[in-house]
This record gives structure tokens, C-alpha cells and sequence, in this order.
């Protein structure tokens, strides 16, 4: 355990480098294609901010994700989400209603058999691909996905101090 | 009786080249002879050893010939009052005596006898020593058990002895590597001995028992798990006192694992020393993501908000700016990669600052940096949090340009000192004008 500890750290440092350096290339993309449609767009109050909100936190995501690689079943997931999302928003809008129809049929499914969301649940529905995983793998994919999102938020806050002040 | 099972243990190996005896009793014998074992026996069995074997070039020395050797053998033989009841003993010894195979071999068994004798014990032939090791394991196994003992067993009583035998020693807890191990080899000789029938009843015995015997000689003590590298099953051992029933076994195996990763997982999420048990540490670990989750979503927000700022800087300062920035930032990075060089540090006080702070702090966590910080709850894993602590306490440079440069810079040591890897300076350089070019 000692060993996969200090593998895990290792691999901690690393990632962090890699969402770094993404996530800040991901942060001048967003600039300079916010820039690219005029001032207007993007310093609207409001919906405007939301929208970019939105984007820098998918594109948080999405750094992180690829950073990790395919190497987690949770990035796997993660990406695999993050493609689809952009796939359906590009794409016209019928699509997205049977992507609805299909949500709302799986729901009703849902329904039926519910019961008191358990803890495990809850946390299968935090951890991205937590679903499709037994209790003891989604405890491991917990465990580095906890690490991962630490450093994000530590990589992002840094910019944001930096930038702000 | 135990020094009785001291004796075949030298002479396990002996066995082998004593062709009088039949394959069934030497397989028994070793059977038996593994069974009941003990640690520290076999340890007295490796110091007898060695000092029997000196015994033995003695003997042969002073140049016994096969005749005295067979007095010496049918003199030292005394009838054991536990073998009373089994007349074969006598039997084995007369025939022993008559054909001695080995001088080596009988040496060393004589003394052993002889030795053993001294210690208390009916000294018997090679023989009468198998067979009474045999016979005495097999009256203790009788007791145990209370199955019927005797030569006279046929091939399928003592399948269904060695079946319940792996049953008994399945329930106890005192086996050990070493006996394991000579377990092991002694099955394998009796595949070698080709009773293929036993082995394999032992075998489908094992599988049945679910996983019961170990047939993996690298785990163990008391431990419950072992990965084989065959990559069929995992071998678990009953503990003692606990269920043998293949089910809970394969139950107590999820839970340790689950239990392993809930540990992991305390260490991981800040205060959750007090916490006990599986519930209260989900609460917990459910919570944290939450909020680092909410952190992020917070995080973004204000790094959207301040974008707009951005981009109106980025209009005044672009031109003027980036063309000389782009000049400092190559040498800034050149000089980053060492991290003593003093020019780094005089050629920007803030880095300067940053180095110091880093190089200095890094076991200390000043309070008044944490109050600099925006959010509110602070990440506490301690060499990220130092590293964005030394981040804050640098006074930033004007202009955005160098913002950015410096963060990215800054990043990339973080990245090195805390990694303590130099990453290739033509790396960097890339990296650095891929990050330029983005400005344009």
C-alpha cells in the first residue's frame, strides 16, 4: 500500500502539470474565440456569464479527463460524456429530442424500481462512470478521482489568484 | 510419539532410495509425517540432521560392514507400546534388516535411532521408523478423528483419510510456510509416485473444500488473502475460529478488500481521522466531492468573470507588450530549470520572492497566505497547498502579459519542485512559444 501510495503521488504531480498546461491553453482558446465574436458576446451580464462559466468549467473537465488519459475508467467516462455533449450540441435539434425521449424511458425505468438512494448510489452518481461499477472498484475510482479534482481546483484557483489580483 | 515423527523427517528423503518399502507406506508416511509437523520440530529435525550426519561419516569411519549394521539394527529395535496392536512393525524391521540397501542411507537412520534412543524414544529401523511414524500419526489421526488405523487400509480408506486430514488441518491455524512447503513437495511425489488417483482425489479434494489448502507456498501466516499467479482463483485460508463455508470466505475477501480502500480513502479526505466505520466515511467522502465539485463550478465562475477584464487588457497591451515579453520569457525559463542559479533570481524580484518563499516555506504553512485566498475552504493536500500558498504571496507584475507568463512559469516549477524532475529545457522552450504564439 506504501507503494501504490507514493506511485499515486507521483502520478499526482504529473497530472497536475498536464492540467496545467491544458487547461491554460483550453483558457486562451476560450479568449481568443470569445474575442474572435466581439466584446458584446461574452460581456453580457447574465446569460453571457453563465455560458462562459459553463465553458471554462467544461473545459476544467475536459483538461483534467485528458490528462488522465484513458488509463481511469472515470475519465474514460468523463470524456466519453464530454464528446456526446458537444456532438448533441452541434448537431441539429431533432437528435436531441430523442436523446430526450431515451433519457425520459430510462427514468421512468428508474422509477419503478427506486428505492432510498443508498450511499453508494449517491456517490455513483458523483463519480463520473459510477455506474457501471461494483462497490469495490468504485471506491479505487473514488479514491483517484478525490486526487484529481484536488489538483484542478488547487491549478485553478492559482490562476485565478494570479489573474485577479 | 513426537520424537517418533522426529524420525522420518531426515530420513523423508532417505526413503527415497529404501526400495523395500512400498510406494503406499512411504506416500503415507510422508503424509502423516507433513501432517504433523510442527515448526519448531522441524527446526530440532535440521539441527538433529546436521549433527547426525556427522555421527553418520563417524560410523562409517570406524567401518561398519552390513552385518554389524544388521545386529545394530535388529538390537535397537525395541517394540513401541503404542505399536503393540500393529504387528508390522516387526515385520518391516526384519525385513529391513535383512537387506540393507544403503550404508549411507542406514547410517544415518541408525543414528538417528540410536540418537534418538538417548532422547527417549524407542529407537526402530528405517522401517519400523516410517511405519511406526506412519502408525503413530495415524493412531493421533484416530483419536482425532476415530477412523479405524492399520496397515491393512485400503488405497480408498486413506483417500478418505487424507480427505479428512486436509479437513482437520484446514480448521487449524497453526500451518506455516515451511510445513506448506514441504507439503507441497511431498504431494508432488506422490504425483511423481504416480498415484495419480490420490493426488487427484487430494486435488478435486482441495477444489472442493473451495479453496481451503493453499497450493500457493508464497503467502502466509495467518493471512487470510493470497494471490496465485495462476489466474483461476484466489487461494484464501480460513482463519481460525471463523467460517470455512466458501461463501463467506469469498465474502470476507470483498470486505477486506472494501475496508483496504475505505483506509485509502481516510487518508485521502481531510478530517476523517474521528471517523468510524463504512457509513459515516461515505457521508464523508460524499460530501467532499461535493464540495470540490462546487468548488470547481465556483472556480469558473470567477475565472469567467474575469475574463472580460481581460480581453480589454489584451486589446491595449497586446502589441506593445508581447514582442519584448516574448524576448524575457526565454531567458526566464532558461534560468527556471536551475533552480540556484542567482541570476534567476535577480533577474525578477517577484521569482525571486516566489523561490524563496518556496524554498524556504515548504515545511511551513503561514496563516496569513490562507487569508489571502479568495475561497473559502482550503484543499489540504500540503505540498500543492504550499506550492499555490508560494503562488499567492508573489507580487504580481502589471501587465497581463506577464501575468500569464510568469503563472505559466510558475506552474512549471511548481511542477519541477515538487516532482523534482527537470523537464528538458527545449521542452520548456516549446512549450513557452507554443503559449506565445496563443497570445497572437
Amino acid at each position: 500500500m506504501a507503494s501504490k501510495h507514493t506511485i499515486a503521488t507521483r502520478h499526482a504531480q504529473g497530472i497536475r502539470a498536464r492540467f496545467a498546461s491544458r487547461f491554460l491553453r483550453s483558457l486562451l482558446r476560450l479568449r481568443r474565440s470569445g474575442n474572435r465574436f466581439g466584446g458584446s458576446q461574452s460581456n453580457d451580464e447574465g446569460i453571457g456569464k453563465r455560458i462562459r462559466t459553463d465553458r471554462i468549467k467544461i473545459a476544467a473537465y475536459a483538461a483534467m479527463a485528458r490528462a488522465v488519459g484513458p488509463r481511469r475508467t472515470w475519465s474514460r467516462a468523463l470524456l466519453f460524456k464530454l464528446r456526446n455533449r458537444a456532438r448533441i450540441h452541434g448537431v441539429s435539434r431533432k437528435r436531441c429530442l430523442v436523446s430526450e425521449k431515451k433519457r425520459v424511458t430510462r427514468n421512468k425505468v428508474v422509477a419503478i424500481s427506486s428505492r432510498e438512494p443508498s450511499r453508494a448510489d449517491t456517490l455513483r452518481k458523483l463519480v463520473p462512470g459510477g455506474d457501471s461499477m461494483d462497490t469495490c472498484v468504485l471506491l479505487e475510482e473514488t479514491a483517484h478521482y478525490i486526487k484529481c479534482l484536488a489538483t484542478q481546483v488547487t491549478v485553478m484557483q492559482s490562476i485565478a489568484d494570479r489573474l485577479l489580483l | 510419539m513426537i520424537n517418533r515423527a522426529l524420525l522420518p523427517a531426515g530420513g523423508g528423503e532417505n526413503m527415497l532410495h529404501c526400495t523395500d518399502m512400498t510406494v503406499l507406506e512411504r506416500q503415507r508416511a510422508r503424509i502423516k509425517w507433513q501432517q504433523e509437523q510442527q515448526q519448531q520440530q522441524f527446526q530440532l529435525q535440521q539441527q538433529e540432521i546436521s549433527y547426525f550426519t556427522e555421527l553418520a561419516d563417524v560410523f562409517h569411519q570406524a567401518g561398519f560392514h552390513e552385518g554389524g549394521l544388521s545386529e545394530v539394527v535388529t538390537r535397537s529395535v525395541k517394540p513401541d507400546p503404542g505399536l503393540v496392536d500393529n504387528g508390522w512393525n516387526n515385520d518391516h524391521v526384519v525385513g529391513y534388516g535383512v537387506g540393507l540397501p544403503y550404508n549411507n542411507g542406514l547410517g544415518f537412520e541408525l543414528n538417528y535411532g540410536a540418537i534418538s534412543r538417548t532422547s527417549s524414544c524407542p529407537p526402530e529401523a528405517v522401517a519400523a521408523v516410517a511405519a511406526a511414524t506412519v502408525k503413530g500419526s495415524e493412531s493421533v489421526v484416530s483419536d482425532k478423528i476415530s477412523s479405524g488405523a492399520g496397515r491393512e487400509s485400503s488405497k480408498k480408506r486413506k483417500v478418505d483419510k487424507i480427505q479428512n486430514n486436509s479437513k482437520v488441518v484446514a480448521e487449524e491455524d497453526t500451518r506455516d510456510k515451511r510445513i506448506k512447503g514441504c507439503a507441497e513437495q511431498g504431494e508432488s511425489k506422490i504425483t511423481e509416485k504416480n498415484n495419480n488417483k490420490n493426488s487427484r482425489n487430494n486435488n478435486t479434494n482441495k477444489n472442493n473444500n473451495s479453496n481451503k489448502e493453499n497450493s500457493d507456498e508464497t503467502s502466509k501466516d495467518n493471512s487470510k488473502v493470497s494471490e496465485v499467479q495462476k489466474p483461476d482463483y484466489i487461494h484464501v485460508r480460513a482463519r481460525r475460529g471463523q467460517a470455512t463455508d466458501s461463501h463467506s470466505l469469498a465474502e470476507r475477501v470483498r470486505r477486506e478488500k472494501i475496508s483496504e480502500r475505505m483506509k485509502y480513502l481516510q487518508d485521502l479526505v481531510p478530517g476523517c481521522d474521528k471517523i468510524t466505520g463504512k457509513a459515516g466515511m461515505l457521508d464523508e467522502i460524499i460530501n467532499y466531492v461535493q464540495s470540490l465539485q462546487r468548488q470547481v463550478e465556483f472556480l469558473s465562475m470567477k475565472l469567467a468573470a474575469a475574463n472580460p477584464r481581460l480581453d480589454f487588457n489584451v486589446d491595449n497591451l497586446f502589441a506593445k507588450e508581447a514582442f519584448p515579453a516574448c524576448s524575457i520569457n526565454f531567458p526566464t525559463i532558461g534560468m527556471s530549470s536551475d533552480m540556484t542559479n542567482p541570476a534567476y533570481l535577480q533577474f525578477n524580484p517577484a521569482q525571486q520572492q516566489l523561490l524563496a518563499c518556496c524554498g524556504l516555506d515548504m515545511g511551513i504553512d503561514p496563516p496569513d497566505m490562507a487569508l489571502k485566498r479568495t475561497t473559502s475552504a482550503p484543499v489540504s493536500i500540503p505540498e500543492t497547498f504550499l506550492d499555490s500558498s508560494c503562488f499567492t504571496q508573489t507580487h504580481p507584475p502589471p501587465t497581463w502579459d506577464a501575468d500569464l507568463q510568469n503563472l505559466y512559469n510558475v506552474a512549471f516549477d511548481q511542477g519541477r519542485q515538487t516532482s523534482f524532475q527537470t523537464q528538458p529545457f527545449t521542452g520548456d522552450v516549446k512549450l513557452s512559444c507554443l503559449f506565445l504564439s496563443a497570445l497572437y
